[in-house]
């Protein structure tokens, strides 16, 4: 395997010395490109208390191509999918190589506070989100202490 | 035949030239006028059209004093309207610069000691770092690999200053500087020329396969383009199949609701019908649809099975598609089944048609047979008498074409019923089918019937055609934004 960019030492290192309030990134011990990440779920959230698995894969010509993220902790929200795909402009034609894994991490926590229904990926949960708020919510939250709660 | 009614159709125009004594005089006539399908093109070669973009280019770069590769990014992020964008410029200029992402408003630059390149964080010496005008700077080796892995993608014009949420577009000049691996450059090249030709209104690349032709016209409209190298026929405002009467939006729903409802449809309109009068099957097999049965000669209309003789030229109805008048009322399910029984009203009449045209074809290529078998014998008719039928089956191939493309703008215009518009629409339609069954059925009898009276048919059925061109062709407006 050819050798980590500086950059990716750097970007791992201010991870470990310096994390992100509620966010832990943790590269795995055999392929320093492959992260695992707990996201908690921001407060004022119907994600309140959870806490969400994702798996974050830094690809061969990162950082010129976006980081691979997905949800592993199934989420009811309007812009990610069953297979836990996220729908996020700087993961796909707003990324900059100047973006960073955290600010990466740190977009996805702020959709958790930001749902947006009318740029959906699980339609029928957006389609809810639209017509019934209330109903939606209640169901994020049910989903939320059904899968992410540590006791669970 | 009411033959004085075929040629009172002419417009005012026509009347004021004859009554000045010039009906005679065909140079006089300004085919913009008179043929709603006239369109001047030009068919252009890579070369030329690189020449005609980098002449815009020198223009502009000279008039603005601007580099060629900015003069590029503003003619390609301006349909390459080079006056709009000197107006423009002129008027205020900052404004143009940014909204045309070149400028990115607060770009200041540091030309000295060393800088962290926030790409890579390695350290550098300040000149080993580029900016736009934005003033984000990076060092150059991150500047190429962006580039490298833009290009792979088939992005070139569009590439843009690495910042996060900075839409600066990067200049030719530097792509080409910064990328080091030849067929890189040469993608770029390609990739950049497609998107000049795309952004250019006057240009569109010819739809042939692995055609190189470049259709050059000022006319914008949704007019017939033919590639003179492949023969392609094509719209040039949309680059579909030539479409007209119907535009190019119509024609791209249409297209696609077919893709979708096909298989019902096809599995709803079989090849065969029964003879309404004796029941015995038939199989079609010209393109004309006024049938005789074989086995009892009754003559009837293969589309809708009614009897011949009340499609007479009066009022020719069979392509008109007749609501039933209390729908409003019905159940759901009522109204389903009359959407998709309106549907298939017009989907088996644009099939019919489009089949008709393939099977013409093979009706003229058995009269070229029988004709040559005639010539040979030599019973008392030339090779050269008999020409004039390959101009009528072109003739009527043509004709036909359009009828087949009235369906789609049909079908939609029905949507608002009972407008006086799509009353008119109607009337022509069915006035050009019947006319153009009358041609279909005296070609394939050519034999037996008089080469005078098939003449005589052509200019009928080609003057019912330019008619409703005339009263219907696309407009540009309908036809220009939603493409």
């Amino acid at each position: 395997m050819a050798a980590l960019p500086r950059r990716i030492i750097k970007e791992t290192q201010r991870l470990m010395q310096e994390p992100v309030p509620g966010i832990s990134a943790v590269p795995d011990e055999s392929n320093a490109r492959y992260f695992h990440v707990i996201v908690t779920g921001p407060e004022d959230s119907p994600f309140e208390g959870g806490l969400f698995k994702l798996e974050l894969f830094l690809p061969e010509d990162y950082p010129m191509s976006a980081p691979k993220v997905r949800f592993i902790t199934k989420i009811y929200h309007p812009n990610i999918d069953r297979l836990g795909r996220i729908c996020l402009d700087i993961l796909k034609d707003k990324w900059s190589p100047a973006l960073q894994i955290r600010t990466v991490l740190l977009s996805i926590q702020a959709l958790l506070s930001a749902p947006n229904p009318d740029d959906p990926l699980a339609n029928d949960v957006a389609e809810l989100w639209k017509v019934n708020e209330a109903e939606a919510i209640r169901n994020a939250k049910e989903w939320t202490q059904r899968y992410a709660m540590e006791d669970n | 035949m009411d033959s004085d009614m075929e040629y009172s159709d002419d417009d005012d125009l026509d009347d004021a030239m004859d009554y000045y004594g010039n009906e005679d005089d065909i140079d006089n006539v300004d085919p913009k006028k008179t043929d709603p399908e006239f369109f001047l093109y030009d068919c252009l070669s890579v070369d030329e059209v690189e020449k005609l973009l980098n002449e815009l280019v020198e223009k502009l770069s000279n008039t603005l004093k601007i580099t060629p590769s900015l003069a590029k990014v503003l003619l390609n992020e301006h349909k390459w309207n080079l006056n709009d964008i000197v107006e423009r410029y002129r008027d205020n200029a900052s404004n143009l610069l940014v909204s045309s992402h070149i400028k990115g408003g607060h770009g200041k630059k540091v030309t000295h000691g060393t800088l962290l390149c926030p790409v890579c964080i390695q350290s550098q010496a300040s000149d080993k770092f580029q900016s736009l005008s934005c003033g984000h700077s990076f060092c150059t080796f991150c500047w190429s690999t962006h580039f490298e892995i833009q290009v792979s993608q088939g992005i070139s014009t569009q590439i843009r200053c690495m910042a996060p949420a900075c839409d600066v577009l990067v200049p030719e000049d530097l792509v080409l500087s910064l990328i080091s691996k030849p067929q890189i450059r040469d993608k770029y090249q390609q990739f950049a020329f497609q998107d000049y030709v795309k952004s250019h209104p006057e240009l569109r690349f010819c739809p042939g396969t692995n055609c190189q032709v470049i259709i050059r016209s000022q006319d914008l409209s949704p007019k017939k383009a033919v590639c003179k190298v492949c023969q392609t026929s094509f719209c040039f405002r949309c680059g579909n199949n030539y479409h007209a009467p119907t535009d190019c939006v119509i024609i791209k729903k249409w297209l696609t609701k077919c893709a979708d409802d096909s298989e019902t449809a096809n599995y709803i309109s079989a090849n065969t019908k029964d003879c309404p009068k004796c029941c015995i099957c038939i199989e079609k097999n010209g393109g004309c649809n006024h049938m005789q049965c074989f086995n009892c000669k009754h003559d009837f209309c293969w589309m809708c099975l009614g009897d011949w003789k009340q499609h007479g030229s009066e009022y020719y109805e069979c392509s008109r598609y007749k609501e039933n008048p209390n729908i409003a009322n019905e159940s759901v399910h009522a109204q389903a089944r009359e959407a998709l029984k309106k549907y298939l009203h017009y989907y088996e009449r644009w099939e019919n048609h489009s089949k008709s045209l393939q099977l013409e074809e093979q009706t003229l290529e058995r009269l070229k047979n029988r004709i040559n078998e005639k010539v040979m014998k030599g019973l008392n008719s030339t090779w050269i008498d008999w020409q004039y039928l390959f101009t009528a089956a072109s003739l009527l191939a043509k004709c036909r074409y359009t009828l087949q493309y009235t369906y789609p703008y049909a079908y939609f215009a029905s949507m608002d019923a009972s407008s006086a518009r799509k009353d008119l629409f109607e009337y022509q339609q069915a006035q050009l089918e019947a006319e153009i069954e009358n041609l279909s059925w005296k070609i394939e009898r050519a034999e037996t019937t008089d080469r005078g009276e098939i003449e005589n048919q052509m200019d009928i059925c080609e003057k019912r055609r330019i008619t409703l061109l005339k009263d219907f062709f696309p407009t540009t407006t309908n036809a220009l934004e939603s493409i």
